[in-house]
């Protein structure tokens, strides 16, 4: 899922998993809401809209968990993140070497209320899940997750084929791999053996959707949001403020998570064990883009989750270890590995940067040698990342902490590339293209004081090769669409894993992704080649060894220098109960509590 | 014998050296000069790259502490070397398109001399994240938002000047026009304004910044230069000049202008200070000058994540720098009010 990069450094953490900052306020004043459990949370960066076949960054993700969902989710507390049924009332069933999936839904299952029901309660059943896969197809939605079944079902692609000419999906029509058995099962037929559909089924944008909402809402979908999870959309103000509040037709759930041998799930399944889901009653969300105003706010006790911004880790944590003036307050540190990448990438169709001549490789390698990693690790992640040169980052399978860069930090080797390839330098000591035109890399980023952090290291690392810095700035959903339209020249992204699969990591340079998430916006035939070739493999040995061939041609090209990887350190307030931080889930409200006797401070 | 007798000299001293008689007897105002005149000192050695060229040569240690102020709080360690020289890689079956350049270069930079940098623990003024000096960056920065200040100033003073002269003077429906825009652009609260203007450009920059500040400063000057223009046109020195057929462009710029000098003087110098206020709160919020450069403003922007890890020397040094010029600029231009228009000290 993309991940804004800046925060990765700074705030990276709160956006992980469970986003954010986040502030638990118990008592509200008010004598009506005295009684009332309220959980504040602040998201990094503006959201996105709520159609989830449209979005594909975190912050949005995390609210849409709470507001969709999947047939597939992944247990709160097991370790790796292991699949378990959310709208399915068990595992499917796989037969045919992996190439039927049979799923049953749970009953019971209700959308949140909308004027569109007419006040009827509207149940969820297969065609409502049907009709959700076929939207990530339809050519009218430019669905950034349409990777997630591109070229995988059974006569959906033919169907995405015929839309393309047409200019009209055809959704009424059966399609021969999503098969519905009866309202409570969906048989889905899958061309070829795929090891990672049932996490694609756990995905929040899998959240389904009912037909009769979007086709109302057309055009403005992202701001009606019907789903059947335990939250709903109450408040939206855009890029400010957004609430939620329980879904007065959630299925009775309860809380039974199995507790694993990590130190604090005795404590989290004592607090949680056999409550009903959900237990907070709203949950209030802001969107808070400089890590200092959440930082001061959790101190002050008005936040109940923070994920430690980087820079502020050495007021945290002492040697990795919560120090003392916050562990006496009661505050816990949970501290993971994130399954997250920061990677620089350059457009390859951009027409100053962008070719496949070796003049125009050497230059990017020359940018990517230029980049300290190091130290942006200790000054600007305070100690709290490190270098991981591989894409597919510690805890995802086909992961390789071994592997060595060939683009290491090594400013010698770059002013002698650039030397080589005719980069020379003019009277005022920056270079010049062979052709005696000016050589300016134009660097993206957003609009935080974080980011200018980020900006100075690239005019850092810039004028060690004596290349002129040009600095561009957006807010982050700007960054996203930018991408997309592969405007974008250089940048720092990010990607955390959506599920623990190399597959999640890999797809990010796959040429047919241009314009998904494909950000270089790289077509290289050899490479989309043997990228095709892993899919057809489990996680083993065999798909390490193509990975490996896969890591290096984007290095060889000059398309992309994976920087690095870093810890997510979340701190939560005392009164927060059964808090875990996970890898994989966008956000984990559901399944929180809050002690409204313990003083929250405020 | 007898000699002529010489009788005394009257030398009738004129506006701006009575005025700046007046300026130097007084202890505020001589001493607010030469403040000032000190801090324009430092723009113009910058400027030139007399001193503080090299301010973003990284010298010392990441934060490294002032001297005489290092405690064990704040004492840097020095990190370990990072630069690891690259070998040869598995290319695990490919070819390298750059071949042999790739490996050529390798050699040479594997036998290049590389001296690990000698970075220093303490530095008078400290240093900041980068390991910059502080007090170069100040220098540096003094420049560059005395120079923005300056320069917009000008700017803002010339064109209020201009549109108020013509306001004042032609009356009719120039004048209505120009106070059209004029309502215009003070109906807008003043830093939203800056904003939009701002958003406008797109693009960052000392010039930039300038361009903002001064297209949207000059009101304050047009108001008070048109209700000048407007009492003086009427005056008999005017009304003399055209009747000895002085144009109308001679009698604004030639006859009246010097008789409102003194306003627009001071004028400029309240706009210099409200203009180094506003670069520094543009650039505070990320609208001013680009990380190539440096400014108060972008040098207090980065010290509000620094004062909360302890480390205040960045933001003590600039906050004194801007504090003693903004005062100083301040009182002088109250001591020229004075000076210039003796009256109101009454």
């Amino acid at each position: 899922m993309r991940k804004a990069v800046t925060m990765e450094w700074r705030t990276r953490s709160r956006c992980w998993g469970l986003i954010l900052w986040g502030c638990l306020c118990c008592s509200l004043p008010g004598q009506a809401e005295e009684n009332l459990k309220v959980l504040h949370v602040a998201i990094s960066s503006a959201e996105t809209g709520f159609d989830p076949v449209m979005t594909s960054d975190l912050n949005t993700a995390a609210i849409e968990q709470q507001i969709f969902e999947s047939l597939l989710t992944y247990d709160y507390l097991a370790r790796p993140a292991k699949l378990v049924p959310r709208l399915a009332a068990s595992m499917p069933v796989v037969t045919e070497q992996g190439r039927t999936w049979t799923f049953t839904l749970k009953t019971g299952v209700y959308f949140s209320p909308d004027k569109v029901f007419k006040g009827r309660k509207r149940e969820l059943n297969a065609a409502d899940v049907v009709y959700t896969l076929m939207r990530f197809m339809d050519p009218a939605n430019r669905s950034p997750y349409k990777f997630l079944l591109d070229g995988k079902i059974v006569g959906l692609d033919e169907r995405a084929e015929q839309a393309r000419k047409s200019g009209h999906f055809d959704y009424d029509s059966p399609v021969a791999g999503l098969q519905v058995l009866d309202p409570y099962h969906l048989r889905v037929h899958l061309k070829t053996p795929d090891y990672n559909f049932g996490h694609a089924m756990a995905q929040p944008m899998m959240g389904v959707v009912a037909r009769e909402v979007i086709d109302a809402y057309a055009g403005d979908t992202a701001s009606h949001p019907v789903g059947s999870g335990p939250y709903q959309l109450a408040q939206w103000v855009r890029s400010a403020r957004i609430q939620l509040v329980k879904n007065p037709y959630y299925r009775h759930e309860v809380w039974h998570f199995v507790p694993t041998q990590d130190a604090g799930d005795q404590r989290v399944v004592a607090q949680m064990e056999g409550k009903v889901i959900p237990q907070i009653d709203r949950i209030d969300i802001q969107v808070v883009e400089e890590a200092q105003s959440a930082w001061l706010s959790f101190g002050k006790g008005e936040l109940d989750i923070l994920g430690i911004p980087a820079q502020f880790s050495p007021l945290a944590l002492d040697h990795d270890q919560l120090r003392s003036d916050w562990a006496d307050r009661g505050v816990r540190l949970d501290r993971i590995i994130e399954p997250a990448i920061a990677y620089y990438f350059i457009n390859q169709q951009d027409p100053q940067l962008g070719g496949m001549s070796p003049a125009r490789i050497a230059l990017r390698r020359a940018l990517f040698l230029a980049i300290n990693d190091d130290e942006m690790i200790r000054v600007i992640s305070k100690g709290q990342a490190w270098r991981n040169a591989y894409p597919i980052p510690a805890g995802v399978a086909g992961a390789d902490p071994s592997y060595q860069s060939m683009l290491n930090f090594d400013p010698v080797l770059a002013n002698r590339l650039l030397d080589e390839f005719g980069y020379h330098r003019d009277a005022s000591g920056y270079r010049q293209y062979p052709d005696g035109q000016p050589l300016v890399v134009r660097y993206t980023t957003g609009v935080s004081s974080q980011d200018r952090e980020l900006d100075e290291v690239m005019k850092k690392s810039l004028d060690r090769i004596g290349v002129r810095f040009v600095s561009e700035k957006l807010k982050f959903p700007d960054i996203i669409r930018a991408e997309r339209q592969c405007r974008i020249q250089m940048r720092l992204s990010g990607w955390i894993a959506d599920y623990p699969d190399g597959d999640n990591f890999m797809q990010l340079w796959y040429g047919p992704h241009i314009h998904e998430n494909n950000a270089s916006c790289v077509q290289d035939p050899e490479w989309d080649r043997l990228y095709e070739q892993t899919l057809t493999l489990p996680d083993s040995p065999q798909r390490d060894a193509l990975y490996h061939r896969l890591a290096r041609r984007l290095e060889l090209m000059g398309v992309t220098k994976v920087s690095t990887s870093s810890v997510r350190n979340v701190l939560s307030q005392p009164w927060v109960l059964g808090y875990k931080a996970h890898p994989i889930l966008p956000s984990v409200w559901s399944y929180l509590d809050v002690n409204t006797s313990h003083g929250s401070g405020h | 014998m007898s000699q002529p007798i010489l009788s005394p000299v009257h030398y009738s001293p004129g506006l701006w050296r009575l005025a700046a008689q007046r300026l130097w007897s007084d202890a505020i105002g001589r001493y607010s000069f030469l403040v000032v005149a000190g801090y324009l000192l430092v723009v113009v050695a910058v400027l030139f790259g007399w001193v503080a060229q090299d301010w973003d040569r990284e010298v010392a240690v990441n934060y490294a502490p002032p001297s005489g102020w290092v405690t064990a709080a704040n004492r840097v360690v020095v990190p370990p070397s990072t630069l690891v020289v690259s070998g040869p890689v598995p290319l695990y079956g490919w070819t390298d398109p750059l071949e042999p350049q790739w490996s050529q270069a390798q050699t040479y930079a594997r036998t290049a001399s590389r001296e690990a940098p000698h970075y220093l623990l303490t530095l008078p003024f400290g240093a900041d994240k980068w390991g910059r000096d502080v007090g170069k960056k100040l220098l540096k920065g003094t420049q560059t938002s005395v120079w923005v200040g300056l320069v917009s100033a000008l700017v803002a003073t010339l064109l209020g000047t201009f549109l108020g002269a013509l306001a004042g003077y032609y009356g009719r429906w120039t004048d209505d026009a120009l106070n059209g825009l004029y309502g215009v652009l003070t109906a807008i609260p003043y830093l939203l304004l800056v904003f939009a203007v701002a958003a406008v450009f797109q693009q960052k920059g000392v010039g930039t910044l300038i361009l903002i500040l001064g297209l949207t400063g000059w009101t304050g000057v047009f108001r008070l230069v048109r209700a000048e223009y407007f009492k003086h046109r009427s005056r008999e020195y005017v009304l003399a000049a055209g009747a000895l057929g002085a144009s109308h462009g001679r009698r604004i710029w030639i006859h009246i202008l010097p008789n409102v000098s003194h306003i627009v003087l001071v004028q400029f110098s309240q706009n210099l200070v409200g203009f180094i206020k506003s670069e520094v709160i543009l650039s505070f919020l990320g609208f001013g000058v680009p990380v190539s450069s440096v400014s108060w403003g972008s040098m207090l922007n980065e010290a509000q994540n620094e004062l909360i890890l302890g480390k205040w020397w960045q933001l003590a040094v600039t906050a004194v720098a801007m504090a003693i010029f903004v005062t100083a600029v301040s009182l002088l231009t109250d001591a020229m009010r004075d000076a210039l228009d003796p009256r109101l000290r009454q």
